[in-house]
């Protein structure tokens, strides 16, 4: 994509006061979405061959992981070391935390591994803040009716509703925790109202929301009695019983010394969040370094069915500039506070609060249409035009922006003297496993909850639902694999990977490929040899 | 000229700056973080890395210039001529023990927090934890206020804390700041925050509850 403005000429022509026109008649949403939207790309989909979700349609690069080959076979079992727990939480981001607490509080032992430190995650990088209906003008209806528009009506409403209704119930477990909310003078919870919300509904902690959750869900796991942590062990594969019909435990490796291990217990749930890292369509991300969607493969393994594998969120405020932040997100927050999307001809060009989706093929087709502004032959962006922004509002951006202002700031840019250059980046998976109110997968023992989870965001996330979600979900799950009362695995296998493997030689598909991916190609160095 | 403008010609101009990682000799372009660096100069299981934007606290590393020797985060830190470089192990788990649930009076909170923390009001005031903090944190003011029973005030000077835990490397005294700062929020919300617009739609949704309750039990009969 070489046409666009060369950045000089477009940062000449840029003025925070200029006349920034009316905004055009938005003239059909779907042929704009049909045209520009990713998910919508030519080649990108395409027909998954085996297992759960035979026949349905895929991203192509999810596709290949789906249907690839597993880390390990039975051999690599013998003499492995075994530990039991009555809840194994694979995943330490915030829907991990929250189920461990919840399990926990229910008198089960937890054991908690996860990939890189406790903590490392999506959720401790959400910025805008997280949803829940508890102005006197909004309703948990209205909160419901709200995600499932936004979702292009493609969600499960049980879910949805189930997830409203949990909301205040959220936030009252999240302050019990000891997390923090911005107010208003007279003591309220402060609300914004971001895209797609008929009220003010965003609860936050200034712009460090999941920072916050995080650090705190963090300190009350590690404080926990009955929760004991594993950090740098990924899990690599689940374990079935000797039908391949339940779950019944999993495989981790470490990545500080490659000694795999086994954990045999009674429920599993997964909590490995998103896949921004796998890089979708060549898209740059948002999300942190363990995002690779290994939750899915492992889930779709063992025979759970998935859903919407089609369709992802490109946020369309990502940075730009400076390269090292490339992907890295300016909250919605901004946009909610009444930044404007501005072309590199000057001008305005979408309502900046539409559904993210709609947003983000607004910026592709500028980009791809010449009115975008281009740094080099790669990288072509609009502006986010954050001084006007000042202009109107002094000093919001240092008040209520800290942590976009504290990251710009280490690369010398002032977002409140010069506009942000953005694009859009893959930013979350709307999809995921199938799931019912408890969190339960359609394979029995395993639950699957947080971001690795589908059938709340239909085929669009709106901002909040996905930390709102975590907790709403995390502790449902933690308390319904708790519940189960059977006595616990008699034998552990790894018949389901049998099986797979035999449905991918009959279908004539080659078994090149090994997932989950664990890590990017270019984090990976020294940790193996795939 | 515009900060866009003259970092995006260095960028393109990309000199070479030779530094060493956890005692590789590497190198780098000028504009990279250290994370990048190690992962371009392929440096093998550099693992310690999270959000890649200095929030999550993951990338601690130790950087050696000449004789003078500091604690960072590695994706916050750009390359540089001569710099040596070692990512930090994983913290060891904390000393420190107390769940939240547990406080059952307010009144009591200052001999908990003695209990759990005796240590906190033996800071020695040698700074090392504010230079260490890559946040540039009043960490030891913090733990100051926190002694002196402000937890509120002690809460909102860990404020950006990103439990990168460099504060706990460094004190002398094994005072644990990350974790006394997190006290101090966790205990501010546990116990004050209250907001009526949250107590007023809770109460709502619980009646509400009761209603649908009452009526399904009456359609039973
Ligand atoms: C930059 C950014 C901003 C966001 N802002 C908002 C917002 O304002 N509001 C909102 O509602 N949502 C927001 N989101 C989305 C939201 O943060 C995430 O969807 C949500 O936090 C996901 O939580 P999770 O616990 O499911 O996954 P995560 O928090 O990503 O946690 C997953 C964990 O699983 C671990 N893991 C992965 N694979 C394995 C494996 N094989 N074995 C063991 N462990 C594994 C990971 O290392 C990680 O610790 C944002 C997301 C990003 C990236
Ligand atoms: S206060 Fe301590 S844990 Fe928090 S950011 Fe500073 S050094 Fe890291
Ligand atoms: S490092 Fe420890 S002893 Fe030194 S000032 Fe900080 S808290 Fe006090
Ligand atoms: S990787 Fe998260 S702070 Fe550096």
């Amino acid at each position: 994509m070489s046409n666009g403005i060369p950045l000089a000429e477009a940062l000449a022509r840029y003025r925070p006061d200029s006349d920034i026109g009316s905004l055009p008649e938005l003239a059909d949403t779907d042929t704009l979405l049909n045209t520009y939207h990713p998910d919508h790309l030519r080649d990108s989909v395409v027909k998954l061959a085996v297992g759960a979700n035979t026949g349905d349609h895929c991203q192509h690069e999810l596709a290949g992981l789906l249907q690839s080959e597993a880390f390990i076979d039975e051999a690599d079992l013998a003499g492995t070391p075994v530990t039991d727990a009555d809840v194994l939480v694979i995943g330490g981001g915030g829907a991990g935390c929250a189920a461990a607490l919840a399990a926990a509080e229910k008198g089960a032992r937890v054991l908690l591994v996860t990939k890189l430190r406790l903590g490392d995650s999506n959720t401790v990088m959400a910025e805008g803040g997280i949803q829940a209906a508890i102005e006197p003008d909004d309703s948990v209806q209205r909160h419901v009716q709200d995600t499932l528009r936004g979702g292009h009506h493609a969600g499960d409403p049980a879910l949805v509703a189930a997830m409203a209704e949990d909301g205040p119930e959220v936030l009252r477990w999240l302050i019990r925790q000891g997390m923090q909310f911005e107010q208003t003078p007279s003591g309220d919870l402060h609300t914004r109202r971001a895209g797609g919300m008929s009220a003010a509904r965003l609860v936050h902690c200034r712009d460090y929301t999941g920072l916050e959750m995080m650090r705190v869900l963090r300190e009350a796991v590690i404080q926990h009695r009955s929760i004991e942590v594993w950090e740098q062990s990924p899990a690599v594969e689940l374990l079935s019983n000797e039908h391949g019909q339940k779950c019944v435990g999993a495989v981790l490796t470490s990545l500080l010394d490659d000694q795999l291990r086994i954990v045999r217990t009674r429920s599993v749930i997964l909590a490995t969040g998103g896949l921004g890292r796998l890089h979708l369509n060549g898209f740059p991300t948002s999300n942190h370094l363990g995002a690779t969607g290994d939750g899915l493969v492992l889930a779709y393994r063992i025979g759970a069915r998935l859903r919407e594998l089609d369709s992802f969120q490109y946020h369309p405020t990502g940075l730009l500039h400076p390269s090292h932040l490339a992907g890295k997100l300016v909250t919605e927050g901004v946009r909610a506070a009444g930044a404007l999307l501005v072309n590199g001809l000057g001008r305005r060009f979408i309502d900046e609060l539409q559904p993210r989706d709609v947003v983000c093929a607004a910026i592709l087709r500028e980009c791809s249409e010449g009115r975008g502004i281009r740094i080099d032959g790669q990288r072509v962006g609009v502006w986010l035009d954050t001084p006007r922004l000042e202009r109107a509002q002094p000093g919001l951006l240092e008040k209520q922006f800290p942590n976009l202002m504290t990251r710009t700031r280490v690369s010398g840019i002032d977002p409140r003297i010069e506009p942000l250059l953005v694009h859009p980046t893959l930013h979350y998976q709307n999809g995921g496993a199938v799931i019912d109110t408890n969190g339960a997968t359609t394979v029995p023992g395993l639950y699957a909850v947080g971001e690795v989870a589908g059938g709340i965001h239909g085929r669009n996330r709106i901002m909040g639902n996905a930390l709102l979600e975590i907790i709403s979900f995390g502790r449902r799950a933690g308390i319904a694999a708790t519940a189960s009362r059977d006595r616990g695995p008699k034998k552990v296998t790894l018949e389901h990977v049998n099986r797979l493997r035999r449905a991918l030689t009959l279908a004539g598909m080659p078994l090149t490929q090994r997932a989950p991916r664990i890590l990017p190609d270019y984090a990976a160095g020294g940790v193996w040899k795939r | 000229m515009s900060a866009i403008l003259s970092k995006e010609n260095e960028n393109a101009q990309q000199p070479d700056v030779a530094l060493t990682i956890n005692g590789l000799a590497v190198n780098a372009h000028t504009g990279m973080t250290l994370v990048e660096a190690a992962w371009h100069a392929g440096v093998p299981r550099v693992t310690s890395v999270g959000c890649m934007e200095g929030v999550c606290g993951s990338c601690r590393v130790m950087l050696r210039r000449g004789k003078d020797v500091t604690v960072g985060l590695a994706c916050q830190t750009f390359a540089e001529e001569g710099i040596e470089v070692v990512f930090m192990p994983p913290a060891s788990a904390p000393r420190h023990h107390y769940e939240i649930g547990d406080f059952k009076d307010a009144w009591d909170i200052h001999a908990r927090f003695q209990d759990i923390f005796p240590e906190a009001s033996r800071c020695r005031h040698c700074h090392g934890c504010d230079s260490a903090c890559p946040k540039g944190i009043t960490v030891e003011n913090g733990v100051a206020l926190a002694a002196a029973g402000r937890y509120r005030d002690a809460g909102e000077a860990f404020f950006e804390c990103v439990m990168c835990e460099l504060c706990d490397v460094a004190c002398p005294e094994l005072i644990a700041p990350a974790h006394v700062g997190l006290f101090c929020r966790r205990v501010t919300a546990h116990f004050h925050l209250r907001p009526p617009n949250l107590i007023y739609r809770l109460e709502e949704l619980r009646q509400e509850r009761q209603s649908v309750a009452l009526i399904e039990s009456d359609e039973e009969k």
